[in-house]
Order: C-alpha cells, then sequence, then structure tokens
C-alpha cells in the first residue's frame, strides 16, 4: 500500500517536471549578463555623486567599484552566443537586433569597453571625469539600440 | 418558401438601398472638416519658443532621415526612417522646408489641419501614429510657431516612401469613424487650484509632449483608455511594456522631483536606466534641450500623479 502511494508520488512529481522547463546554458549567459550589469548600476551609484559633485571623488572607492566590474562581468565575451536570444527559464531585454546588427552590437560593446578602461586609469578627479563622461555615454549608446522596453 | 419571400424583388430592392444608405451614411460621416484661414488668429510667430516645442514633441524622435540619406545630417527632420506600427510600416514625411518634398510650400492653415485635425494638406484623414490626438489640444499660436521653427532649418530634398498599410485609402477614410470615438479635439485647459509650474507641466505632458499616447493604454477601439491616465501599458512594438508615470517617487523609481529632473537632463550618461529603452532615450535626448524651468514644470506635474 505504502508503495504504491510512492510511486504514484513519483510519477506524478515526474508527470510536472516534464511540463516545467528546465535551467541551461542560455540562462547560464543571461545570469552572467544580469550580474555583470547590476554590478554595473552599483558602480553607478559610486560614481554619480562624485562627478555630480554631490560626494567628494575618492579614488579608493573607484577603485573598488572598478574591481566589482571586473569581476562580474569576467565572462562577457561568453554571453552573447546566438543561442542566448532567449533563456530557458529567465527572461531577457536583449533584442534580436543584437545578433542582426553584430557590427552595431560590438562598436558599442567597444565604447563600453574604452570608457571602462579610461575610467579604470584614471588618476585624478579631473581625469576621473572626463572618463566617465565616455563610460556613461556607452550605457545609453547600447541600451536605447539593443535593450528592449520594461517586462511585463 | 420562405426563403423565397425573404429574396423576393422587393425585398432585395429594399436591401440594395439600405446599403447604399449605408455607404452614403458612411461617406458623410467620415468627411474631413478642416479649418479655413478664417479660424486662424492673428500670430506673429516666435521661432525659439517654436524651437522648444519642437524639442517637447520630439517631432525629430520620428522624423529623423531615413538610412538612404546619407550625406544629410542627422539632426533634421528629413523623414523617411521606417515606423512599425500595428497598421503597418509608415514613412514619416520630411518636415524640413524643402518646396518639393518638405513643406516649404504649406500655409499655415494647412499645418494648423495637420497637426490639431489630423487632415493632411491633400484633405484626407492622417493616421494616428502622428499624434494630432495629443497636439490639438495645443495652443494653436504654439503650433504655428513650430512652423515658423521648420522653416528656418536647411531643406532637404527627400520625398517620403508610401506607408505599408493594407486597403490604406480606406483605411484613411474609416479613420473619420475613428475620430469620433477617439479623437479628443478640446483644449488643454489650465487648473486654477494648481501652481503656474504644475500648469506649465500638464501643459507640456497632454499638449506637445504627447506622453500619453504611449503611456496610457488604448481600448478597444485604440482610444487613449481614459481610466488608466498615464498607468503605463503594453509597449506599442509588441514586445514589454511601458511603465506607468503614476507614483514615481511613490513607486522608489525617482527619489523626488529633483531626481526625476536630473534624470530628464542627463539620462543614462549618469545612470538613470529606465530613461533609455524602449524609445525613451531619444524623448530624453529631447527634453534635455529644454530649459530647465520646463524640465521642472513636467517633473512637477508627473510627481503630483498618485
Amino acid at each position: 500500500m505504502k508503495s504504491r502511494l510512492a510511486i504514484a508520488l513519483v510519477l506524478g512529481a515526474m508527470t510536472l517536471g516534464a511540463g516545467v522547463a528546465l535551467a541551461g546554458p542560455a540562462d547560464d549567459a543571461i545570469k552572467g549578463r544580469q550580474g555583470c550589469m547590476k554590478a554595473n548600476g552599483g558602480a553607478m551609484g559610486v560614481f554619480v555623486p562624485m562627478v555630480k559633485g554631490e560626494k567628494p571623488y575618492d579614488a579608493a572607492a573607484v577603485a573598488t567599484a572598478i574591481g566589482k566590474m571586473e569581476a562580474a562581468c569576467a565572462g562577457w565575451a561568453q554571453w552573447w552566443g546566438a543561442d542566448t536570444k532567449a533563456g530557458e527559464t529567465l527572461k531577457t531585454r536583449a533584442k534580436p537586433e543584437i545578433w542582426s546588427d553584430t557590427a552595431g552590437f560590438e562598436a558599442a560593446g567597444g565604447a563600453y569597453g574604452s570608457g571602462f578602461a579610461a575610467v579604470k586609469t584614471s588618476t585624478d578627479e579631473a581625469s576621473f571625469k572626463a572618463a566617465f563622461g565616455k563610460l556613461g555615454a556607452s550605457c545609453g549608446g547600447c541600451h536605447e539600440k539593443f535593450r528592449g522596453p520594461e517586462q511585463q | 418558401m420562405h426563403l423565397r419571400s425573404i429574396l423576393s424583388k422587393r425585398n432585395f430592392m429594399a436591401l440594395v438601398v439600405l446599403a447604399l444608405l449605408g455607404l452614403v451614411g458612411f461617406w458623410v460621416i467620415t468627411i474631413p472638416k478642416p479649418l479655413s484661414e478664417a479660424d486662424l488668429p492673428q500670430h506673429v510667430p516666435d521661432v525659439a519658443n517654436g524651437e522648444r516645442m519642437y524639442n517637447v514633441g520630439g517631432c525629430h524622435s520620428c522624423h529623423v532621415p531615413g538610412p538612404e540619406l546619407t550625406g544629410v545630417d542627422a539632426a533634421l527632420p528629413a523623414g523617411g526612417t521606417a515606423l512599425k506600427t500595428p497598421v503597418g510600416v509608415l514613412y514619416p514625411p520630411n518636415l524640413t522646408p524643402d518646396p518639393e518634398t518638405g513643406l516649404g510650400l504649406w500655409t499655415d492653415v494647412q499645418f494648423i489641419n495637420a497637426m490639431q485635425k489630423g487632415i493632411s494638406h491633400r484633405g484626407e484623414h492622417l493616421i494616428p501614429a502622428f499624434p494630432y490626438t495629443s497636439y490639438a489640444h495645443m495652443r494653436v499660436e504654439d503650433v504655428l510657431d513650430i512652423k515658423a521653427y521648420l522653416a528656418t532649418l536647411a531643406p532637404v530634398k527627400n520625398a517620403a516612401k508610401a506607408h505599408e498599410v493594407f486597403a490604406l485609402p480606406i483605411v484613411r477614410r474609416g479613420l473619420g469613424l475613428w475620430k469620433i470615438v477617439g479623437f479628443d479635439e478640446t483644449k488643454w485647459l489650465a487648473d486654477p487650484a494648481q501652481t503656474a509650474g504644475w500648469n506649465r507641466g500638464s501643459y507640456l505632458v497632454n499638449g506637445p509632449g504627447h506622453c500619453n499616447e504611449c503611456h496610457t493604454p488604448r481600448n478597444l477601439f485604440m482610444a487613449s483608455d481614459t481610466s488608466k491616465f498615464l498607468a503605463g501599458g503594453p509597449h506599442p512594438e509588441g514586445k514589454g511594456k511601458v511603465p506607468s508615470l503614476r507614483g514615481l517617487v511613490e513607486r522608489a523609481r525617482y527619489k523626488d522631483v529633483k531626481d526625476l529632473v536630473s534624470a530628464f537632463q542627463f539620462g543614462e550618461a549618469m545612470g538613470y536606466d529606465k530613461m533609455s529603452s524602449g524609445g525613451m532615450g531619444r524623448v530624453q535626448a529631447n527634453l534635455a534641450k529644454l530649459p530647465e524651468t520646463d524640465v521642472l514644470a513636467i517633473a512637477e506635474y508627473l510627481t503630483s500623479l498618485k
């Protein structure tokens, strides 16, 4: 009696499981992208008050934020394969233009990369602010074209 | 036997007459009714104000030069970039003062009829992807100022491609019916209980700014659902949503009025990442050109919507 119940439960769980998509490689890439963007957003929260003059320039805080971006975005080059247009379970705002206009997407990514490098190598308040201008502009430069509207 | 009596010659004639009456009725109620020269006020145009209204309206965002217009200043509203809409692909026309392909020969009343009555210079109904439904609420003088500003731009020769819409002439005529339910032509009115800044913001948002066109969902008749005014809805391009503009501070989208002003002025260049995607990036870039008093007015009005 007990074993029958167990079998029924296992069978029931299997039927349920079959209807639910499982996480896969596209999910991993999307998770990586979103983690990187989250770190970038966090870094903006450190940079912007300094640029606006609401907080004093703090080279150590800039370096820490840059380090976090670097760590979270290390896998960038592997996250944009053609099989990552949609996740197995995760939703993404990545637009199909990323894969149809690869030159445009790479240019936008390049602007982000060089803005990042400029902030990383900045040495004082003036060079930081100048570098931040490039980095900040690169966010919208990519998101206008290649990130879709907010999700429902 | 029944069938035969229904299809009797007499009944058939009656049906034909009814159908004809229906067609005539459709024809009559869908006749475009443009304004005439005499309806316009005397007005000395203010080009600077026209430029401001042009930027609030973000005219350039849709009338941006098409990809084939190489060598043309991309800042000019020469038109030709495809605009995907639920009715088909539209090609917004050339707003530069070229006499053949732009607005160079347009009269004031033609311009007002297009902007505020949704009637083209050829006398046809315009597809409301062109937001005359909002521009109708504007002061006529502000609209005339936009025309005067456009006349100062460098002319570009660019004939807009024909819209790719199935049965376009019938659709255009049918818009006469749609206008009865979907087109509110009332002029914007100030609310004396509110501040001057709030009223300025209300005018800019609901008139030239036409925020309502995307941020208010549409009902079955594709008219703005006024019960959900600026409460967000599905994105017109199909995927995702347009966010609500109500409770912007309460929902922690922005810290306060000042933060929203900053977002309009700097956009994502200062980390305001909600201002860049879904078409809002171009809107923000245009709003950033406004004097701070106008941006503040818009922010004051929007943050008052709970």
